[in-house]
């Protein structure tokens, strides 16, 4: 608990990653997700918290598996909107664990922040963990 | 994106109550895959039975965030420009199983539920199968 783990490799945001998300959303025609000052969608702030979602599932001490999960909730802080170009990094921190027999409930924020120290969002997810049989 | 009147026209207080258009759509399995890898979440739950029924699921269901990503269009159609969303939680209260044939029909629905200065608070609803499946699904977004 409280263990914060280091930042993700610069992920950089692209108009192509943008419109093909847009588009596994349902909102692929949205005028604000392309062309000239195009944004991303708000919940675009998912992709990048996925590669900080790696720490946890590759911590020896934590013995998770993301095929065991199930997701309990979700919260996003919206700062600022990404754009492509933006460089970002995630960060994860475990805010709170707790065990259930052979449940566990795990939740964790992920602070994106660009290479130039802007904070961009904060993404906080609780996860439902099984226990392998 | 040119300037459009704001669907609030100056009155914001008067927002409290209102309804928001509703939408319905339907999830099918290729949508998983494809929002799988446009996410980069690759659980297996949501695109392999066995993986599923392994956690006690009765099948393949919809990614979390599919669902949240996609309910959030209800207010961003309302409100214009994506980037007055503020904050946007969810908790998860049932899971949307997607039928590998027939699909899962999710119906979402957001009213206004307070106003606060410049800041609207929106209620978001999402059924699938006659069940809620989110609960406390809330946006705050910025009105000026």
């Amino acid at each position: 608990m409280g263990r914060t783990y280091p930042p993700t490799a610069p992920y950089q945001v692209s108009q192509a990653k943008i419109t093909e998300f847009a588009v596994a959303i349902g909102d692929g025609d949205n005028p604000a997700y392309q062309g000239p000052g195009a944004i991303a969608p708000p919940t675009f702030a998912a992709v990048l918290s996925a590669a900080a979602w790696n720490a946890i599932f590759t911590d020896p001490d934590l013995d998770l598996a993301l095929s065991r999960t199930v997701h309990v909730d979700q919260r996003f802080e919206f700062i600022r909107p990404l754009r492509p170009g933006d460089d970002v990094r995630a960060q994860l921190t475990i805010d709170n664990v707790r065990a259930r027999g052979s449940m566990a409930l795990i939740t964790f924020s992920v602070k994106l922040t660009t290479t130039d120290g802007e904070d961009v969002a904060v993404a906080t997810s609780t996860l439902m963990h099984q226990e392998a049989k | 994106m040119a300037q459009e009147a704001l669907p609030w026209a100056g009155q914001p207080e008067s927002l409290a109550g209102k309804a928001l258009p509703g939408r319905e759509v339907v999830f099918t399995r290729d949508q998983l895959v494809r929002y799988a890898g446009a996410s980069l979440d690759f659980n297996p739950i949501h695109w392999s039975d066995t993986a599923a029924e392994e956690l006690g699921l009765p099948g393949v269901i919809a990614h979390g965030m599919l669902t949240m990503g996609a309910a959030l269009r209800v207010v961003t159609d309302w409100i214009g420009d994506p980037s007055r969303v503020t904050s946007y939680s969810v908790r998860f209260l049932k899971p949307v199983v997607v039928d590998p044939v027939k699909g899962a029909e999710v119906r979402f629905g957001a009213e206004v539920r307070e106003v606060r200065g410049t800041t609207a608070t929106i209620s978001l609803t999402a059924e699938a199968d006659g069940a809620r499946v989110l609960s406390q699904a809330s946006v705050e977004v910025r009105l000026d």
